[in-house]
């Protein structure tokens, strides 16, 4: 393994300022999310809908954009956090949520619902179904790592199970290769975006919350975490408790994720990535700007992809994360 | 009260039957080719490897000590260190007082007393193996746990460090503190208290180094010949 | 809060935004004024979205134009509909639409399929429209079935029965005309590797034109399936079905892609010309198809 030689761009004096400079973007990217939409309305009439006062903005601003808003919102500092915790735990800043196949198990459950027909009959059955997937692709993995077992294990099986549920939805994208509108239906969710997500998808990402609460203190025994687990031990870490609660963490973040969002890539690995150089790695401050700065990136592309002409959230994910990155590290000295 | 006591310590092909106990405030070195189980026997010393037979702290038995008092009774130098993120130097000392409720207390005079204070601010891993290694046991120190166990903390140390960290191990000790470290340098190791030989995963002798470290020993464990010729005698000015 | 500060006319900025909104609200009051002092008893206006091109077809039969608000984003193009010509005239949706592009068009009535996504017509369902969903339109009994719905909803219920009555002459004339001819051996090849058996429009396509699938009789195909490459070469067909602007251009594809270029049909170039939307019409429009089918290949039955 090789340290990605890891400087920090801005000066200690500003550090500080990255969280609330984040809080203010957000707080921009909600309102121009609010007035950005198909339905041409005027900020006049985003207001009015607010107020509900124009019943069709109404229903456009409180059914459809502001859960649209919402679960960008939770999937961004989902993937976001979940990245953070998973590069932690391999002790590699290149992992990504996906490396245990949770996504891929999301994927495979959605996928799966799609082709049987289930999706169209309620909202619910693809989420659920993604859900229920993820959690399954979890269980094997540590089925197959053997519980407690190293994390090279891990990774291995994570590698095994991502090939075997790739296998998986390959095949039912095949064997339902002659009904074009589900396969498209198929291709379509695994692009991964955030189209039409209603308050019941909001529901279903509350989970996000919890476990982002739940992250919150981990972050200084992450840090030693990130040394390895017998350094971590020596130092007073309880490990095995730790190293659970950050893979339940992140395998729910992931997995709800996954379920309202489609399989997104790229967030998990790059976020934490571009903080870490940007901040440093002390994990106490990159928990809270993982949240914030996830669910930043994740609106910011959103926005872009329709402002594009509905580019789904996955590509521009791709193509704006990509170059960025190679920006970012051009700085480095 | 032995500060450790190991009692038929095993590791299945990595330790057999080790039994050992290291007084306190005593400076004891930890010697043996390569293999011989060193690095394992520190490791289940430490609590970080599960092993059959008994380890005991202070009379304590391990297993009933919960992971931050462990912490705060034994501190744990490894061989290597790999360094995935860019913590600065001063940082990575610090985490030595996470059992102390990460006050922190004692952080900058050890990065003096280890001449780490110009590299307080510098990324981890971005700084010599030999500034590393004083680094891991700069941390190790701040931890002030009374049973301090090194892996080849001297090993990748320019002469005057090795000198230096020898002092302040001699000053641990005579503080009441263990200090257990493993060495390769036997011209080092016979100015230690005691010293503890293994072999082929077996203890084969403890006892002081004048005692232990005879020619027939030598030969025997390490396959060399020793002759009395004038050796050069290091020490600080 | 800043939603306040973008309404109060602070700062130069705003002040446009103040004058378009001050504008807009003066030309909604006089819209609204308008509409006050229209007749009485008026009729609230049908306006239908459609968001497939099956729907498309439907909706272009059967309504009036000043109902039709907005067709599939797939309804202008001839390889898919067969009402491609008459959807020009009319709005389409963006392809990767949500439910706000379809509902900037005012949509009383939204016509999807069953697979349309359920997040889709849920939030449609929310802002206030109908949604009717088209789930059976494999038959042509389907298609009569789907125009006598949708003719429900518009409220011409004559003009469907219309449309089927005309529809039941014309297939019942070809049944008659096609009643003694052999049936003609046909596969519809396809250069992605699967090809239409039975249960599939193209089936229905060969059972009211004279033809027999061979890849149902003989390759047991259901619906959309792999084609079995090397057993294709046995098959006795008689010709191949292909879609396209010429006979020329539609068969070359197949004159360099095994194992069509092995088949003796193709060798010699006995094809017929569909046109690309009839292929996978599931509407009434499928009867043009039949007759083409069937005129292209029992050109006797016809003189």
């Amino acid at each position: 393994m090789h340290a990605v030689h890891s400087g920090m761009i801005l000066p200690a004096r500003l550090i500080r300022f990255v969280l609330p400079a984040l809080l203010v973007i957000l707080a921009a990217l909600v309102l121009a999310a609010l007035a950005t939409g198909d339905m041409p309305l005027s900020p006049a009439r985003v207001w009015a809908g607010l107020r509900r006062e124009d019943s069709m903005a109404a229903t456009i601003v409180w059914q459809m954009r502001l859960p649209r808003i919402l679960s960008a919102i939770l999937v961004g500092a989902a993937l976001s956090s979940a990245g953070l915790v998973m590069q932690a735990y391999f002790r590699n800043s290149l992992a990504n949520p996906g490396l245990l196949g949770v996504s891929s198990g999301g994927a495979a459950g959605a996928v799966i619902a799609i082709a049987a027909g289930w999706a169209s009959v309620s909202l619910w059955f693809l989420p659920l179904a993604a859900i229920a997937g993820a959690v399954a692709a979890t269980g094997g993995v540590l089925v197959l790592a053997r519980h407690g077992a190293s994390t090279e294990r891990l990774l291995l099986a994570g590698v095994a199970l991502n090939a075997l549920l790739g296998a998986v939805t390959s095949y039912v994208l095949s064997q339902y290769i002659g009904l074009y509108e589900r396969n498209a239906q198929i291709l379509f969710w695994l692009l991964g975006g955030l189209e039409d997500r209603t308050w019941e998808h909001v529901g279903i990402a509350l989970p996000i919350v919890a476990a982002a609460a739940l992250l919150w203190p981990l972050g200084r025994s992450m840090d030693l975490m990130s040394l390895g687990v017998s350094e971590a031990q020596s130092l007073g870490v309880d490990v095995r408790r730790v190293r659970r609660q950050m893979l339940s963490l992140a395998t729910v973040l992931t997995a709800v994720a996954t379920a309202v969002a489609g399989a997104v890539g790229f967030v998990g690995l790059v976020v934490p990535h571009i903080l870490r150089l940007l901040v440093g790695p002390e994990h106490r401050r990159l928990v809270p700007l993982s949240l914030v700065g996830g669910a930043v990136f994740v609106l910011a592309c959103d926005i872009a992809g329709r402002l594009a002409g509905g580019l789904r959230l996955g590509i521009i994910t791709s193509l704006i994360g990509a170059p960025f990155f190679l920006w970012l590290l051009r700085r480095l000295p | 009260m032995n500060s450790l006591d190991l009692i038929d310590a095993t590791v299945p092909g990595r330790l057999g039957n080790v039994t050992v106990g290291l007084p306190r405030g005593k400076l004891v070195g930890l010697v043996g080719p390569n293999g011989a189980g060193k690095s394992t026997l520190l490791r289940v010393a430490a609590g970080l490897l599960p092993s059959e037979g008994t380890v005991a702290w202070n009379g304590r038995p391990l297993s009933g000590i919960p992971s931050l008092e462990r912490a705060r009774c034994t501190a744990w130098v490894p061989q290597e260190a790999h360094f995935e993120f860019g913590f600065s130097v001063r940082s990575v000392v610090a985490q030595g007082r996470y059992a102390h409720g990460d006050d922190e207390s004692g952080v900058d005079e050890t990065l003096a007393r280890f001449g780490l204070s110009a590299l307080a601010g510098r990324p981890v891993n971005r700084i010599s193996g030999g500034e590393r290694a004083r680094v891991l046991l700069a941390r190790a120190i701040v931890t002030e746990a009374p049973l301090q166990l090194w892996d080849e903390p001297l090993a990748p140390l320019d002469p005057r460090h090795r000198l230096e960290v020898l002092v302040l191990a001699r000053e641990l000790a005579q503080s009441g503190s263990t200090v257990f470290l493993s060495l390769h340098d036997l011209s080092l190791a016979s100015s230690l208290d005691l010293l503890a030989v293994l072999c082929a995963t077996r203890l084969r002798a403890l006892g002081s180094p004048a005692d232990i470290l005879t020619p027939n020993l030598l030969l025997d464990v390490f396959g060399v010949r020793a002759s009395a010729t004038p050796s050069l005698n290091l020490e600080l000015p | 809060m800043k939603i306040k500060t973008l309404c109060r006319p602070d700062g130069r900025l705003l002040c446009p935004i103040a004058q378009a909104t001050g504008g807009f609200l003066a030309c909604l009051l006089l819209w609204v004024a308008q509409a006050a002092a229209a007749p009485p008893g008026a009729q609230p206006a049908i306006r239908v979205v459609s968001q497939t091109v099956g729907t498309d077809e439907l909706l272009l039969a059967l309504a009036e134009p000043g109902q039709i608000a907005a067709l599939s984003h797939l309804g202008r193009d001839p390889d898919y509909c067969a009402a491609a010509g008459e959807a020009r005239s009319y709005p389409s949706l963006a392809s990767n639409g949500d439910a706000e592009s379809v509902l900037k068009f005012n949509p009383t009535l939204v016509l999807c399929a069953d697979y349309t996504r359920a997040e889709m017509v849920a939030q449609l369902r929310r802002a206030g429209a109908r949604v009717v969903i088209f789930d059976h339109y494999f038959t042509l009994a389907d298609s009569y079935a789907n125009l006598r719905m949708l003719s429900r909803e518009l409220g011409c219920e004559k003009r469907a029965e219309r449309i089927i009555g005309e529809c039941e002459k014309r297939v019942a004339a070809l049944d008659s005309r096609l009643r003694r001819v052999r049936l003609a051996r046909v596969i519809a090849p396809s250069t992605f590797g699967m090809i239409p058996g039975s249960q599939s429009t193209f089936q229905d396509l060969c059972d009211h034109a004279g033809a027999e699938n061979l890849a149902c009789t003989l390759g047991h195909i259901v619906g959309h399936g792999p084609q079995p490459s090397e057993a294709m070469l046995n098959w006795p067909v008689d010709c191949v079905v292909v879609a396209g602007a010429d006979l020329g251009s539609a068969l070359a594809p197949f004159r360099d892609l095994p194992p069509y270029e092995f088949m003796p049909a193709v060798k010699s170039g006995r094809a017929v010309l569909l046109p690309p939307a009839q292929l996978s019409c599931v509407s009434h429009l499928r009867v043009d198809g039949y007759e083409i089918l069937a005129k292209a290949l029992h050109p006797e039955a016809f003189n």
